[in-house]
């Protein structure tokens, strides 16, 4: 089915370069189609509106850190009974400060809050969003949580992030004392030995 | 169903939603009417009476401080790091204690405290446990006042003295 | 004499370039972060004209706790009290979609038992979310009487559910291989007991709801939301069928042994109102808590004594790759996306497609032109709960 669609994609849709990943155990993982993302829109259109293979619905927009790049995955899924399918289409970013990508909500509702959700929490930006705001996090956060190289900001809106008093480090750290305390103490009985 | 709901305003739909209302409140009403004599009371009356809660009900956790080997599988397994424990190894020549499955005692631990305010009762401690020291008891009646009382150090003197009035061995 | 009730006539407004300047305004509502109806701390700005809305802006993250960073530092088994706390009235499900997850990519098979009664666990767990779901939702519309007759039932449920696994409502209790501990007979026994009297009670939800007309002009023609609405945003679950279409997962795209039972497909038929409306989606959960008795019944049916736990590495580690699991959760159908790294043995990425983020999504297309006390109707019919919202 993968290999399918690939064809149809690179058929339709000129500059797509779709390729198919398809793992060696495919009763253990799911393939996957990746896209150029620049194309990202035309693909969208050409999935919802096609004859061969339609896709009625958009599931998910998840997007991954790889911490040289973003992977952005969108599954589509058709609801038909006689011809039920879904597939994932990957698109990578390789930019790290601004990643950049076409809405397609003009074509899937479905993809706005999920559009707002992956900017959120990953920071990529999508163009022509109606509504390109947060939605998890608060409206003046700064950061993007689900970065792998996140850093907790230490105060928000005059609160801390992570109070000293709630962290419990006496607790964690009493193993670390105890062991200062003893080799002090053997310390102390070796020079009253000498 | 017979029950129409785009009504034209005549004055037969008048009366049929009429009848229609009025049935339907009373089929309704009996039922509710019934609950008067022919229910039996399923509240419990806490705090006079308190439920009997099952065998495996995951309350807050109880340790048997002396039957524990310091493996530190609890504190690995918990998904929210509220066990902390410490220990240190025994100086030479004392005797080695065995524990209550049999298995020696060979660290002496000397800080085993759970924070019962970010456990989740989830039990999956419990599972690894080895000897089967650290277990879940029925107690969910344990709210203070601050945050800080709700730590829980099972070495503390009381603590083994009540388990020692209640373990015989 | 002038009497002193007597206030006069008033004076016939003349249409002068004063009042021709008057504009009128949306008035912006908050149905705020503590309301009764919005089942859990979800914010609705509302822009109405006088009764009828014009805008609803969904304003979410309230309950955000990031519990997909956090699964990032947690090994596979710890991940399951996380995922429990995502939708909290369904975690069985929840559950199981997470574990299926995991198993699909480690190559485990689960033993025959543990699967018949992880679909007999999921199949309760569908009918107290939806007893919650129906209890909750009659008591937005006004009466409060059935709430608790609902809650009766659901506590027979909760109580099995509390001598299986040791808790009420956050299980942790589906694990990866099989499941924690095993059903006891008398267990099994209360469990056919349980399904008999449910269906009796059923019928009188039915003459005490389903025909009353109160109740059907409050949610019949209101909140409709067509086929082509459902899949432009992706709805699924009672949302999709109480829209007419015949989509179940469980038929459709079968996983677990749901091929070896029988069972329809409960789907909107608007005999009452319209198809898509708040009344078909009510019905649609309730005609579903009696099919979910059958599949029960038939799970007991077909048990057998046997092992319930496969043999599971002591550290889970999967291989490198990705797995978008799909399960009909009672919400709609939950997906997971969970990406790992060669040998990795915490999730690198867990993506939880929560069915309630994509129907609170739908809200703003269905609010316009309505009056409020239909958009509340509405917003208790899409059946959002917003541990799974917000995640």
């Amino acid at each position: 089915m993968l290999n399918q669609l690939v064809e149809l994609i690179n058929k339709n849709v000129p500059g797509a370069n779709a390729t198919a990943f398809i793992p060696e155990d495919t009763a253990k993982l799911d393939g996957s189609v990746t896209v150029e993302a620049a194309k990202i829109l035309d693909i969208a259109t050409w999935l919802r509106s096609n004859t061969e293979m339609p896709f009625n619905a958009l599931h998910v927009i998840s997007a991954v850190d790889y911490v040289e790049y973003f992977e952005v995955c969108y599954m589509f899924a058709h609801y038909d009974v006689e011809n039920p399918r879904e597939v994932i289409l990957k698109v990578k970013l390789t930019d790290r400060v601004d990643p950049r990508l076409d809405s397609i909500v003009s074509v899937y509702p479905a993809a706005n809050f999920q559009e707002r959700e992956a900017f959120d929490m990953m920071g990529v930006r999508f163009n022509n969003h109606p509504d390109p705001r947060r939605i998890l996090c608060p409206d003046d956060w700064v950061g993007f949580p689900l970065r792998k190289d996140y850093v907790y900001p230490k105060m928000y809106n005059g609160m801390e992030v992570f109070p000293d008093s709630k962290m419990n480090f006496e607790d964690r750290e009493f193993k670390a004392r105890q062991d200062l305390i003893n080799k002090a103490q053997k310390a102390a009985s070796v020079d009253e030995v000498q | 169903m017979s029950t129409q709901v785009h009504q034209t305003g005549s004055v037969k739909d008048y009366f049929v939603s009429l009848y229609e209302g009025v049935t339907s409140t009373a089929r309704a009403m009996w039922i509710t009417f019934k609950y008067v004599w022919s229910v039996k009371p399923v509240s419990i009356e806490y705090p006079e009476v308190r439920e009997v809660l099952p065998e495996r009900a995951r309350m807050r956790l109880f340790n048997d401080a002396l039957n524990c080997i310091s493996c530190t599988q609890c504190a690995m397994a918990c998904p929210v790091d509220c066990i902390y424990i410490a220990f240190e190894k025994f100086p030479e020549g004392t005797e080695i204690r065995k524990a209550s499955n049999g298995q020696a005692i060979r660290l002496k631990l000397t800080q085993f405290v759970i924070d019962t305010a970010l456990c989740c009762y989830c039990g999956l401690c419990t599972t690894v446990c080895p000897t089967e020291c650290l277990t879940h008891s029925h107690d969910y009646e344990f709210s203070q006042y601050t945050v800080d009382l709700m730590k829980y150090d099972y070495l503390a003197p009381d603590v083994v003295a009540w388990r020692d009035r209640i373990v015989k061995s | 004499m002038q009497s002193r009730w007597d206030i006069g006539t008033p004076e016939k407004p003349t249409i002068t370039s004063e009042t021709e300047k008057l504009k009128t305004e949306l008035l912006t509502l908050n149905m705020g972060p503590q309301h009764p109806a919005t089942h859990g701390v979800l914010r609705i700005e509302i822009k109405t004209d006088s009764e009828i809305v014009a805008h609803a802006i969904p304003h979410l993250g309230y309950l955000h706790r990031c519990m997909e960073k956090h699964s990032e530092n947690l090994d596979y088994r710890g991940v399951i009290p996380f995922v429990d706390r995502l939708d909290y009235l369904a975690a069985m499900s929840m559950e199981w979609t997470y574990v299926a997850a995991v198993e699909k990519m480690l190559g485990t098979e689960v033993p025959r038992r543990a699967e018949l009664l992880r679909i007999m666990t999921a199949e309760l767990q569908r009918i107290a979310s939806h007893l919650v779901a129906f209890g909750t939702y009659i008591i937005d519309l006004g009466p409060q009487t059935v709430f608790l007759y609902a809650f009766e039932m659901r506590e027979k449920i909760l109580r099995l559910f509390e001598e299986v696994s040791g808790a009420r409502m956050l299980y942790n209790y589906i694990w990866v291989g099989g499941l924690w501990n095993d059903w006891s007979d008398e267990q099994l026994a209360r469990v056919a007991a349980f399904c008999d009297e449910m269906e009796v009670e059923a019928k009188k939800y039915y003459d005490l709801n389903s025909t009353n007309k109160i109740f059907i002009n409050r949610t019949a023609n209101v909140g409709v939301m067509s086929t082509q609405d459902c899949f432009d945003f992706g709805a699924t679950g009672p949302v999709l069928r109480g829209s007419g279409y015949n989509w179940d997962l469980r038929k459709n795209m079968p996983y677990s042994l749901y091929e070896e039972f029988d069972f329809d497909v409960c789907v909107g038929t608007g005999e009452i109102g319209q198809v898509g409306d708040c009344y078909n989606r009510y019905i649609v959960r309730m005609n579903e808590v009696i099919q979910s008795i059958r599949i029960i019944r038939q799970v007991l049916e077909k048990l057998e004594p046997g092992p319930i736990m496969a043999k599971v590495p002591k550290i889970i580690k999967l291989p490198k790759g990705e797995v978008y699991m799909r399960h009909e959760c009672p919400r709609g159908e939950l997906g997971i996306h969970l990406v790992s790294e060669d040998g990795g043995k915490t999730p690198y990425r867990l993506k939880v497609k929560s069915p309630c983020f994509t129907h609170v999504s739908m809200l703003p297309r269905v609010a316009p032109g309505q009056m409020i006390a239909d958009f509340v109707a509405t917003v208790g019919s899409i059946d959002i709960v917003l541990g799974e919202v917000d995640r």
